[in-house]
């Protein structure tokens, strides 16, 4: 009875304590690449024979994504970017509120991309407090594609979309598919990296998963 | 991980393969020892090559001092040590071509005896003939070899097929179709457990596949030409794997002693081994009854750790093979592990026997046995089968409800309820508890169907449960009237407890105790004659003057109340009292008015008091006549209501 | 979840925290509760860097009740929108401290012992902010009903046999809005927001 009637902990010496014993999963560990529409099928049947549970076939899913952006107020670092998503297909399941980090390539060695991540699950008005809160909307798109899981990696192959203005039906961006593999854990376990990397390998030549560094992809569209 | 894919690391083998033969038995060559390693790599040194590079020759020079310094130690053994033999030859050569060509150099310095020319170097002899007899010599040795082998397989093939031997890489082949194999360095194993589909258990299941002796096949197949052939391939699983096991699940009323439940009950009868010999068993259904071993294995040590972990009331009991659990008061759940590896045949004999007279009244349960495995089996597949997140960017793992906790704000409740997972054990205990719940009120409802002939007791079971829920309708009613008055009521059948709903909608829940069940249905039946009675009194146009189902007059009932109804003929001069006593039966008063029996006395002199109806006079119900109680009730309203 | 009401306790002059929780204690145990645990309610709020325009408040409150859930209440003006999130929106406001900054000496909790009786559920909560000793809060849920308008009558008089007279005949002011509405856990964190914002502009005193 005497542990019942214990004093809770408050929410921020738990957190502190979860932060402090590092079970946050808060990196992600990442890897992408692209596939053309034609060779989809391909890949997909690599997959499905790499992967964990396919029997029942692959997972689908349609999101949409909407990316705000909060300026710093003194203009000093980049500008923090949230990214709210929604399930489509699964209306009952809340919104996800992101928190992505400047992704860290580091040298040659490293097998993976490393962010800081923080994936909250919000219900309410997410969009209006987002807007109340400062934040501005930078662009949206919707997803849709394939989940897979091997282990604790999880492997999605999408096709991005543009929002439709009206009943059109929705654009695609490209004539390919988004190929993302990622794990999800807490700071530290680097080991993770090498075995998506041997995952990685596995699905060449259909895909090459790699470590995308965007600065420099924004910097070839302007030169 | 569950998921991880299994790799193992051996160590390269030590010994270096001297030869291969055909049949790919490799030939290992002694290891060496470290003086003897010196000298092979002291031989390997090729004094003759000739190489600018400075550094290789002081590398040589090392070398060649380091084996002088060893030849100085030990000179004793020089007759023996052969090879540092050649390495000294072959220094004292160098040595000797070296000086002479330090001459050869200091003559050509001083140009005074000599002079270097250059000199054009001679254009080699190509000759062609003798390389290609060199070639077709080599081609020809090569061609050899491969005939050779080719004969080899042709004469085993021919052999095989006259001998009508079945064909080993076939039956390899459809192994591998089936179950995971992989070569290890000259032999095949293959993996039997069910890590892959979500076990966690650590007892491997390893088995080798080896080729079966010819003579073996050749007995074999002497001895049952007609039955299928007998397989090429041979596998070995582990002794503990081996044989026939299976989880008894038996329910027994609880004996006074302890001690003798489980003698009794520890010789379970226990099946012999597999249809025909170990040896010549198909090695699918041998891989297959190993399999069943392991998953046997593995339950039973779950099973068990959960009955030492779990603190029940009456604490469960683990001795050897069997768990003890006790289900109800009075009844108790052994649930056994009956391996039997065929190796002490004789022993498992003796035992199978004693049990038939014995333990022959409580039974294996085959239903709770196929219970089990099923949830051993929806471990594994929870094991493995986590569900994916939506949107896709959240995070693998959390289950549904969970995802959901946080943004719904679940309370602590709420979160408690979703850590928590029943063991097995507790659910196996539930379906068994849920069983015998079932089955008893099965026994109650027949009983009263059989002893209470009127009113007619009609209990219908739904087809469609739940392991630990099911759902009876029971319908009171009496044949000829059941358009006039039914009573049903529904029993939801639970794990201890029984709930009843009733025709007023009221819900009562019962214990285990079944004598509950049986007054309440009781109950029911004379509510039911109450409430018919007056139906059919309705029917025949009489009138209900007062009812009452809970009397407070007359003794005090051991189970519910006394019930009364009083009815009046359409014209009003005849009455009927029907009194309901659960323990007594009903009763049946008549009165008329005006009555017959009217005196007037002091007190009442006016003939009008006449009229008020005279004294309840019973009537003796079976000896009317009438199929039952309400058909007896209608003739005596009829009969009632005629004037006369 | 059923409704909850949330109400001040007047503390008598010369009468500590302490002696009003335990006074309270007493009563409630000699009706037939059984103490079922601690609870606790906390705020703590962040106010946004004066370049970003108009000031604006982000509340973040979390309940013991709801202990994976994180409420965040952002006051801008005269609106409040509110947001339910899992336990990891701490992190995020850590993230954003370039931009909402937190007001520490502000924060402010109430906790105490929780009882159950029957198909209540009461909470003695003693508040305090900065570890000053502010006030008592009472909040009493009945569980079964989940609509307001339909239990406010049941739970002013069990408010009344607890606390005296002094409890007002009007039910608290977010609830009157939403009286004809499902309760939820975010109406229950409103009523403390609101308690907690009166104490800490001071109106109150202890």
């Amino acid at each position: 009875m005497s542990a019942v009637n214990a004093a809770p902990i408050t929410a921020t010496d738990s957190l502190s304590q979860a932060l402090k014993a590092n079970i946050i999963p808060n990196q992600e560990y990442l890897l992408q690449g692209s596939v053309l529409d034609s060779a989809v099928e391909v890949l997909l049947h690599r997959l499905r024979g790499l992967c964990d549970n396919v029997d029942a076939g692959p997972e689908t899913f349609d999101d949409q994504e909407v990316c705000f952006s909060l300026r710093d107020p003194n203009q000093q670092a980049a500008p923090l970017m949230l990214r709210v998503r929604k399930a489509l297909d699964a209306r009952d399941m809340p919104y996800q509120l992101r928190y992505i980090g400047q992704p860290d390539l580091g040298d040659k060695n490293r097998p993976t991309v490393v962010r800081s991540s923080l994936d909250i699950a919000c219900s309410g008005m997410l969009i209006e407090f987002l807007n109340e809160l400062g934040c501005r909307i930078e662009f949206e798109y919707s997803v849709k594609g394939y989940m897979f899981r091997k282990g604790r990696m999880k492997i999605t192959v999408a096709k991005v979309f543009k929002i439709p203005q009206s009943s059109m039906p929705p654009e695609p961006i490209s004539q390919s598919y988004l190929v993302e593999l990622s794990v999800l854990a807490p700071q530290g376990q680097d080991a993770i990296g090498e075995d998506m990397r041997a995952f990685a390998d596995q699905l060449r030549p259909l895909v090459q998963l790699d470590k995308i560094d965007y600065k420099r992809l924004g910097h070839m569209a302007v030169t | 991980m569950a998921n991880s894919v299994n790799i193992s690391i051996e160590a390269p083998i030590e010994n270096q393969i001297q030869e291969i033969t055909y049949d790919g038995q490799e030939i290992y060559q002694a290891p060496l020892s470290m003086s003897e390693n010196l000298a092979r790599l002291a031989q390997k040194i090729d004094f003759s090559k000739t190489d600018d590079e400075f550094c290789n020759i002081k590398k040589e020079g090392e070398s060649s001092s380091e084996s002088k310094s060893e030849d100085d130690k030990d000179p004793g053994y020089q007759s023996s040590l052969w090879p540092w033999d050649s390495v000294r030859n072959k220094l004292r050569n160098a040595l000797t071509e070296v000086c002479v060509l330090a001459d050869v150099l200091n003559i050509a310095k001083e140009k005074r005896y000599m002079v270097l020319d250059p000199v054009q170097p001679e254009p080699v002899e190509s000759r062609q003939m003798v390389q290609v007899y060199g070639r077709k010599k080599a081609l020809a040795a090569a061609a050899a070899v491969l005939l050779a082998g080719v004969e080899r397989l042709r004469a085993s093939e021919t052999m095989r097929m006259t001998r009508n031997m079945p064909d080993f890489h076939i039956d390899l082949l459809r192994l591998r179709q089936n179950w995971r194999l992989k070569k290890v360095s000259n032999t095949i194993i293959g993996d039997l457990s069910y890590r892959t589909a979500g076990s966690k258990f650590n007892q491997t299941g390893v088995f080798e596949v080896t080729k079966a002796p010819e003579e073996q096949i050749a007995q074999a197949m002497s001895l049952n030409t007609s039955g299928p052939a007998p397989s090429a391939l041979r596998v070995t699983v582990p002794p503990e794997l081996q044989g026939v096991a299976f989880i008894s699940v038996l329910c027994q009323k609880e004996q006074e002693d302890v001690v003798t439940a489980t003698l009794s009950s520890s010789a379970i009868n226990c099946p012999g081994t597999l249809p025909g010999d170990g040896a010549e068993l198909h090695w699918q259904q041998k891989l297959e009854a190993a399999q069943n071993v392991l998953f046997c294995k593995e339950l039973f040590a779950r099973l068990a750790a959960e009955a030492v972990q779990l603190d029940a009331s009456i604490p469960h009991m683990v001795v050897g093979n069997q768990i003890m659990a006790t289900v109800l008061p009075g009844i108790q759940l052994l649930i056994g592990l009956c391996h039997n590896n065929g190796q002490n045949n004789s022993n498992t004999n003796v035992d199978g026997v004693k049990p038939e007279g014995t333990a022959g009244k409580s039974d294996h349960d085959h239903v709770l046995e196929h219970s089990l495995h099923q949830l051993l089996r929806a471990v594994h597949h929870s094991n493995t089968h986590h569900p994916f997140p939506h949107p896709a960017t959240g995070p693998l793992g959390p289950s549904k409800r969970r995802c959901l906790a946080g943004p719904m704000a679940a309370d602590r409740y709420e979160l408690l309820d979703m850590s928590k997972e029943q063991s097995l054990l507790e659910q196996i205990i539930q379906q068994a508890q849920h069983f015998f719940m079932r089955r008893r009120s099965e026994y109650v409802l027949d009983t009263i169907a059989k002893e209470v002939k009127d009113p007619l007791i009609v209990s219908h079971w739904n087809a469609l449960n739940s392991p630990t829920q099911s759902c009876v309708k029971i319908n009171i009613m009496a044949h000829g009237y059941d358009a006039v008055c039914r009573t049903s009521l529904v029993v939801h059948v639970g794990e201890k407890t029984l709930k009843c709903i009733c025709r007023d909608g009221k819900v009562r829940h019962l214990s285990y105790e079944l004598q509950e069940l049986r007054d309440l249905i009781y109950c029911q039946i004379y509510q039911h004659q109450m409430t018919a009675v007056q139906a059919v009194g309705r029917c025949m146009g009489w009138q209900l003057l007062a009812s009452s189902s809970h009397l407070g007059s007359g003794p005090v009932e051991p189970l519910g109340n006394a019930s009364s109804c009083l009815l009046a003929s359409p014209n009003g001069d005849r009455m009927i009292a029907i009194r309901c006593e659960p323990s007594v039966g009903i009763q049946v008063f008549i009165a008329q008015s005006p009555r017959k029996d009217f005196f007037s006395s002091e007190l009442v002199q006016d003939k009008k008091w006449e009229n008020l109806g005279g004294a309840f006079k019973e009537i003796k119900l079976d000896k009317m006549e009438g199929k039952n109680f309400l058909n007896k009730m209608e003739l005596l309203m009829a009969c009632l209501s005629s004037p006369s | 979840m059923g409704v909850t009401v949330l109400q001040q306790f007047h503390v008598p002059e010369n009468k500590t925290g302490t002696y009003v929780i335990e006074l309270l204690t007493k009563r409630i145990l000699a009706l037939g509760a059984t103490q079922q645990g601690q609870f606790l309610v906390d705020c703590e709020s962040y106010l946004s860097h004066p370049q970003m325009g108009t000031t604006k408040t982000v509340h973040i409150l979390h309940n013991s009740e709801q202990p994976a859930s994180v409420f965040s209440i952002l006051e801008s003006g005269t609106k409040n929108i509110h947001v339910i999130a899992d336990g990891l929106f701490d992190l995020l406001m850590m993230k954003l401290s370039q931009h909402y900054t937190s007001k520490k000496q502000t924060k402010i909790e109430s906790k105490g012992p929780r009882f159950e009786l029957g198909d209540f559920c009461v909470k003695l909560g003693s508040v305090t902010m900065n570890q000053n000793f502010k006030g008592v809060l009472i909040e009493v849920e009945y569980r079964p009903c989940v609509m307001a308008n339909a239990v406010w009558g049941l739970l002013r008089e069990f408010l009344q046999g607890l606390l005296g007279p002094s409890v007002p005949v009007q039910p608290p002011q977010h609830l009157l809005s939403r009286m004809n509405e499902i309760y939820t856990p975010i109406d229950t964190i409103y009523q403390y927001l609101e308690h907690f914002s009166a104490y800490r502009k001071g109106l109150r005193s202890a």
